[in-house]
């Protein structure tokens, strides 16, 4: 597939922190993703593994590093005191917590108007049609444009942010953790609806959850993040069932099954380790059940193991060359 | 088994612009010596607050009604004092978020000494003694040496473990943990819910464990309740409640869980939001949302009925005779 089929791309990006009299902290090591129009791509991972700082750079609120960022093939430019050009409104972000991405003190129909004005697509008198509109695409009665936020549920607080990118008529939804401050309720109505808009309104869409079981559910195409690095990626029922990356193994053993059956999970011994001072080799060799002595030396490469999928594991790579 | 807290029709209602606002209408549990007790429910249900309740830690304006019986005492009607000494001493709670739970700006060797010079007048050294074993025990690497470190110098899993120690300094007998591994990664959670389930079965302790998850229920719980704008709509056995339950909201709950072995992408949310507690529907408070809803749901508030041990607040459940027929099967 050519790059320009690709609605988002991120090339080999990487993000470091620097910080005064400290190590740079390298919180993106060099990661790639591709997101096609229509496509819904999920990115997990646990808290601190960087995730959250490669979607603000997929949106140009960091700046990389090293590495690119194309929307449409044009490179994505990092956000500065000029305003944003025209050709980049149709990249949107949507943030995990409605409740402090709206402004409280202001009615729904007023930050959807605004973001019409900024976008400027649709003339002024058009407004008040355009946000019923836009209401109706979340699910949500036009009357809701006179409410205010704190009239509304954590679900529909979601919705209305999610109402807010569309006014942009996105080719491409950034999402950070969309779902995971909502109920189980909630977060399937949210989750049905993302894949609806993707799917009608050919949005790309890059899903960034540490909810490996909704992201399983929602996403065409996972990559698995670990301490900056991408570790896996694949067609999300493959990975789902036949896990390469022993840490993808981890993430989908912890979730514990509402089968009243008391299983237990499995329990992924340590912690994220300090993104300041990455262990040597591979990075997840600390915590990995299978490591054995070449990962404690050498970082394994992300490399295709079949057509679509991609993983950085010795463990399956026995016959890579050194 | 002996009941170590029963809480009998508890009530909480806060005063609202518009007249008081019932949160939590007359809760009805028992938790046992020994055991995990599961509140679920979506937020707003009235989880925390009858938590909150349960320990008189709401604001002076709340009006709290009913009865919490703990070990014979009656804790609403204990004057601040005796209440004091039963909290955070007989009862703790540990919280959904350890970074607001836990002091910043104290050492965790303070944190966890406090209470316990506190409550038992123990000296700095035995304190300090207590606050290592209780770090080693909730799995804290160099719990010595942690004691002089800050909150912030630790991960949100160890955070939370460390905030679980704390509840644990002055061996409860009830801890009530309040979403305890929400704010918290799948791997952690793992590790934390392991914690708890040890503690019970080790040192005996009992545990309300608050949590809108049923995969972490279904994990830990022994026994479940799952609540709806304020009420209990359906309990029993963790086991029962999640292979069959009877409650269309509990059926609900379930289906709208991502599942592994469902291939198409499709999920099945409950219709609509859940109801805010000043403006309640009249009849079921979830009539609205069920697919299942007769003319009856409408006008009747459907009283908690027992069945067999277990109990259901639904009239159409309990008129259809399914569950009845279901337990002669089996």
């Amino acid at each position: 597939m050519s790059s320009e089929a690709n609605a988002l791309e991120l090339k080999d990006v990487e993000i470091v922190y620097q910080r005064r009299h400290r190590t740079p902290v390298r919180a993106v090591a060099g990661a790639s993703i591709a997101v096609k129009p229509g496509q819904i791509v999920g990115l997990v991972g646990e808290s601190g593994c960087g995730k959250s700082t490669l979607a603000r750079a997929a949106v140009g609120l960091v700046a990389p590093s090293a590495g690119s960022v194309l929307f449409h093939g044009e490179p994505v430019k990092p956000l500065g005191l000029r305003s944003r050009p025209a050709s980049l409104t149709g990249l949107q972000m949507v943030f995990q917590d409605p409740q402090s991405s709206l402004n409280p003190r202001r009615t729904v129909g007023s930050q959807l108007a605004d973001a019409l004005e900024i976008v400027r697509r649709t003339p002024r008198s058009g407004h008040p049609a355009r946000v019923s509109e836009l209401l109706e695409q979340v699910g949500l009665p036009a009357s809701a444009s006179s409410r205010y936020p704190h009239q509304f549920s954590g679900g529909q607080r979601q919705r209305i942010a999610i109402a807010r990118a569309l006014a942009a008529d996105p080719t491409v939804m950034v999402l950070d953790e969309p779902l995971s401050a909502l109920d189980a309720s909630a977060q399937a109505q949210v989750a049905n609806l993302l894949v609806r808009l993707c799917r009608d309104l050919d949005i790309g869409m890059l899903l960034i959850s540490h909810d490996l079981a909704i992201v399983n559910q929602v996403a065409d195409e996972v990559a698995v993040m670990y301490l900056g690095l991408i570790v896996e990626q694949g067609p999300t029922g493959e990975l789902w069932r036949t896990p390469r990356h022993p840490y993808t193994e981890a993430l989908i053993g912890a979730i514990p099954q509402a089968d009243g059956e008391h299983s237990q999970p499995t329990v992924l011994p340590g912690e994220v380790p300090n993104p300041a001072a990455p262990p040597a080799g591979c990075r997840f060799h600390p915590r990995c059940p299978l490591a054995f002595d070449r990962c404690r030396t050498d970082a394994p490469p992300l490399l295709t193991v079949e057509p679509g999928r991609t993983q950085a594991c010795w463990l399956q790579r026995a016959d890579v060359p050194a | 088994m002996t009941a170590l807290v029963e809480v009998e029709g508890l009530r909480v209602s806060l005063p609202g612009p518009n007249g008081a606002v019932t949160i939590v209408d007359g809760l009805d549990f028992t938790v046992e010596e020994g055991e995990i007790f599961g509140i679920a429910g979506e937020s707003g249900s009235g989880k925390t607050m009858s938590a909150l309740a349960m320990l008189r830690l709401l604001p002076p304006r709340a009006i709290v009604e009913g009865r919490i019986v703990y070990q014979g005492r009656e804790l609403l009607g204990l004057d601040p004092k005796a209440m004091r000494a039963v909290r955070g001493n007989e009862i703790s709670m540990v919280f959904q978020d350890p970074m607001t739970s836990l002091h910043p700006m104290l050492t965790i060797g303070k944190s966890l000494t406090t209470q316990v010079r506190q409550h038992f007048g123990v000296s700095r050294a035995e304190a300090r003694k207590r606050a290592v074993e209780m770090l080693a025990e909730v799995r804290i690497p160099d719990p010595e040496g942690s004691l002089a470190s800050y909150p912030h110098q630790f991960s949100g899993g160890m955070r939370q473990r460390i905030a679980i120690a704390s509840a644990l300094m002055c061996r409860p007998r009830l801890l009530i943990a309040d979403e305890p591994t929400t704010a918290l990664d799948v791997t952690v959670q793992a590790g934390v819910i392991r914690l708890l389930e040890r503690l019970q079965r080790e040192n005996g302790l009992s545990v309300i464990l608050i949590t809108h998850d049923l995969g972490v229920m279904s994990t830990a719980a022994d026994r479940l309740t799952v609540m709806y704008a304020g009420r209990i709509v359906e309990s029993g056995t963790t086991r029962r409640v999640l292979q069959d339950p009877w409650h269309p909201y509990t059926q609900g709950l379930l289906g709208a869980l991502p599942r592994p072995d469902r291939s198409d992408d499709k999920l099945v949310p409950i219709p609509g939001s859940p109801p805010t507690p000043a403006m309640l529907p009249s009849g079921c408070a979830f009539h609205p949302r069920c697919p299942k809803a007769v003319d009856r749901c409408r006008s009747e508030v459907p009283p908690l009925e027992l069945i067999s041990g277990d109990r259901i607040a639904c009239v159409v459940a309990t008129a259809s005779g399914a569950i009845e027929s279901k337990e002669v099967r089996s």
